[in-house]
């Protein structure tokens, strides 16, 4: 370590390599550290688990626009034909389609002043009794519904059961509770008789994210939303044979945005994943063009260094001390980049964090950061300093 | 002068050619990255109206009791319920005023060819298209009375009459949404605001609807809402009059207003007309509240610019710098390496603002070769986002006041990196270089 005082002093006399070096590495920390955790963070509520048969689900809209038509009549018939499709499992009306954004939500109350009691607000989705085994879905406390929990229309009556999500029980009952107890909808009130853990609402990156109840209700209405599960393997073949098959039934209405559930989510998400191939792209390139600094740089302060290395050689030196002057040089430069943007890093995340809802900055993704910077810095110095090394001692006595 | 240097610079740039290079990918990169986050950023928070954003107002009314929230700061819902619209329409002082909500329908011709496709379709009072300035290519908007009868009649786009009928100007013919058949009595010119600024509760980087009905079909065809429609109150609702006297929130309501006095007026009728409401057990709360905010300010008021775009233009910049330093380091070994040909020049009388000067002309035209690499690789960039579907598709375009700054900034850039490296080559005194040859 006799070495580090020479080091210092050589490094004052050409300070601008070696602060352009720690400039870089320090943004550079600061910036890929954030950049990854706010990737980490999105990665994670992309890949939450939503409990749906994503992949063997269906969606689709039907518009009827044509007043003849006797749309309940004319559903069934649909679905009947719609079944009888190699592949496909079930059909049923929804009010609205899980994960997709769009639909409905209520304030749901324990008491029915919803003043008085505890509330929670969530997505709700209507459907008859397939809806829970259509979905994909496991019942984990309680039952499902039957055919004679179900409402048929929207007449103002309301069914006298519903299946909530965990999170709902949770919010309106407390931890674990909830089975058989009484909700309120303004004057509506119905039981739960079962409970789901895993579930996600028409909203899933909401504050109501995990808050859905399922009421027993079938509907027949003139823009009504359907849900079709079909095997995985058929998915593909029956979605392309659904508007053809409901135009020819009945040539009075459209069919829309026929997709599937893994669709729906991704399109959810597309804001998140967009954010993290932007961030991801920026940090690519950024670890590309501080490599590239730092090698030039180091490459630059040995080469004008020439005449320095092949006196020291001729004064005695030894390749190997040679190599570790400039190995140990480049630490300490490295390091003090990588303390300025540790310091920048939480800065940084600290600023993000109170202008922006971004999650606050792991101490562990700086030092996996840094350790990175710290063995980009010895790659990038080898080469340089093994030249170095060679450099032979006649080159101090040639030119001067 | 200056094309003295431009050829010096040139020569040298050649003489050095892949250090160069270097420095162009390095500032291209740069100037690619930081103007892809830039543009959208641009797109998304450039004014969309600029010559009327100052007069056109979003109105909010404080509909709800005291005691509820809302997602907005000051817990203002975005939209109005059915009965103060038609109320502030036909009761306002003001001049121009418009209430709207966003609908769809099953376009068709009903024909057997025609095979219908799904249209949004604005529902809107008369003042929509003079307000926001859309301008007619034929016909015009609906009278007064065909408003009041409910006349099945509609105002389209070019693109859309283009699409059914095979050319523009489709005045007269018949249009179907869903089953009833309208009349097209006007043509709109084109027009494609980057956000729809006017409605942007209900997906704000959708394109601009291309089919407009009078909003008296609300209530007399049940026309009804494809856009977000929040009941904050425990209601009864099983029929469309029960809907439409409800205290659900479902119209967008603008006004233009043209002085600040007339702003206060208008104020103070919203006041008065809350008040009056009140005694009927409406705006059951303490303090009445209302807002008139003017284009920009809503649009920042709803997050339209979100905070995704404004974290990644601030790490653009900052990966900007991280260029800025590496194209310093390698200008500064560039211009160490040509010291002697400085020495040279200064001996035979170059002062050394000439040598000065002639090196950032050198810095500049990399920084220019530099921004046509960035803007190459910001299309590049912007077509990625487009590409990804999530409702960037009106806003990833590079318009030319973008176009125009890249260079500005890669050339800036290069020169705050160039300064530095220059004065060190200008500085050295001729001498030493000059011995040693």
């Amino acid at each position: 370590m006799s070495e580090i005082k020479p080091i210092l002093s050589a490094l004052t006399r050409s300070k601008t390599g070696a602060i352009l070096l720690v400039m870089q590495i320090a943004i550079t920390l600061a910036l890929v550290s954030n950049a990854m955790s706010i990737v980490a963070d999105r990665a994670e509520k992309i890949n939450q688990t939503t409990g749906y048969d994503e992949q063997g689900i269906i969606s689709y809209t039907l518009l009827t626009y044509d007043k003849d038509t006797d749309i309940p009549k004319q559903f069934k018939e649909d679905i009947r034909q719609l079944k009888a499709l190699d592949g496909v499992i079930d059909v049923l009306a929804v009010s609205s389609i899980p994960l997709s954004r769009s639909g409905g939500s209520r304030t749901l109350s324990t008491d029915p002043e919803e003043h008085s009691g505890k509330n929670a607000d969530s997505g709700y989705i209507r459907a008859n009794h397939h809806i829970i085994s259509t979905l994909g879905l496991t019942i984990n406390e309680g039952r499902d519904f039957t055919q004679s929990d179900v409402i048929y229309g929207r007449n103002g009556d309301y069914p006298s059961v519903g299946i909530v999500s965990r999170a709902v029980a949770d919010k309106l009952f407390g931890q674990g509770n909830g089975l058989n107890e009484t909700v309120y909808n303004g004057d509506d009130a119905f039981k739960i008789i079962g409970i789901i853990d895993t579930l996600k609402s028409q909203w899933p990156r909401s504050n109501m994210g995990n808050s859905l109840i399922f009421l027993p209700i079938e509907e027949a209405q003139t823009y009504q939303k359907f849900i079709v599960k079909t095997t995985p393997q058929k998915r593909a073949q029956v979605m392309k044979q659904i508007e053809p098959l409901l135009l020819d039934l009945d040539r009075g209405r459209v069919v829309m945005n026929i997709k599937g559930l893994d669709k729906s989510k991704a399109d959810t998400y597309a804001g998140d994943t967009l954010m993290i191939r932007m961030l991801i792209a920026i940090v690519v390139f950024l670890v590309i063009i501080t490599a590239l600094g730092i090698f030039g740089l180091t490459h630059f302060n040995i080469s004008k260094r020439t005449k320095q290395i092949g006196t020291r050689r001729a004064l005695g030196a030894r390749k190997s001390a040679i190599f570790k002057y400039f190995l140990l040089e480049n630490l300490m430069v490295t390091a003090l980049g990588v303390v300025i943007g540790g310091v920048g890093a939480l800065v940084l995340g600290r600023e993000l964090m109170g202008h922006y809802s971004v999650p606050p900055l792991e101490t562990s993704a700086i030092l996996i950061t840094a350790g990175m910077m710290l063995l980009m810095s010895f790659i990038a110095v080898y080469s340089p300093a093994r030249r170095a090394a060679n450099i032979s001692p006649s080159v101090a006595t040639r030119s001067i | 002068m200056l094309l003295h240097y431009c050829d010096l610079a040139w020569r040298n740039i050649r003489q050095t050619p892949f250090i160069s290079v270097l420095m162009i990918i390095a500032i291209g990169i740069g100037i690619g990255v930081t103007m892809t986050t830039l543009s959208v950023y641009h797109m998304k928070s450039a004014d969309p109206i600029p010559n009327k954003s100052a007069q056109l107002h979003a109105l909010q009314l404080q509909i709800m009791d005291d005691g509820q929230t809302w997602r907005t700061p000051d817990n203002l819902p975005q939209q109005v319920t059915y009965k103060d619209a038609m109320y502030l329409l036909e009761n306002s002082p003001l001049e121009k005023k418009v209430a709207m909500f966003k609908s769809g329908a099953a376009i068709h011709l009903d024909k057997p060819d025609s095979v219908p496709f799904i249209k949004d379709v604005r529902v809107t009072s008369r003042d929509f298209f003079d307000m926001f300035d859309m301008s007619f290519l034929y016909g015009n908007v609906w009278s007064e009375a065909q408003s009041e009868q409910a006349a099945p009649v509609v105002v389209i786009s070019e693109v859309l009459s283009q699409k059914l009928f095979g050319r523009k100007n489709a005045l007269g013919e018949s249009v179907y949404l869903g089953d009833r058949r309208y009349e097209v009595v006007g043509i709109t010119k084109k027009w494609r605001p980057a956000v729809k600024f006017y409605d942007v509760n209900n997906s704000a980087f959708d394109p601009a609807e291309e089919v407009f009905i009078p909003l008296s079909h609300a209530k007399a065809y049940q026309v009804s809402s494809w856009g977000n429609t929040n009941g904050w109150k425990n209601e009864e609702i099983n029929s469309r009059e029960q809907f439409l006297n409800s205290e659900t929130v479902w119209l967008q309501f603008w006004v233009e207003l043209n002085s600040a006095s007339e702003k206060a007026q208008y104020g103070q009728f919203l006041l008065d007309y809350m008040r009056e409401q009140q005694e009927l057990g409406r705006f059951n709360r303490k303090e009445l509240a209302y807002n008139l905010q003017p284009v920009t300010q809503w649009l920042k008021y709803n997050h339209v610019v979100s905070a995704d775009n404004k974290i990644l233009v601030g790490l653009s910049f900052m990966f900007l710098a991280v260029c800025i330093a590496n194209i310093l380091g390698m200008l500064l070994a560039k211009f160490l390496k040509r010291a002697p040909d400085a020495g040279v020049r200064r001996a035979l009388g170059a002062s050394k603002r000439q040598i000065f000067y002639q090196h950032l002309v050198e810095v500049a035209i990399l920084g220019l070769l530099g921004s046509v690499v960035g803007v190459v690789l910001a299309q590049l960039g912007l077509a990625g986002i487009r590409e990804s579907k999530s409702g960037y598709e009106l806003i990833a375009t590079m318009d030319w006041q973008m176009l125009l700054i890249s260079p500005l900034i890669s050339i800036l850039a290069c020169l705050i990196a160039g300064l530095f490296p220059a004065w060190v080559v200008c500085k050295t005194s001729p001498a030493t270089h000059l011995k040693i040859q």
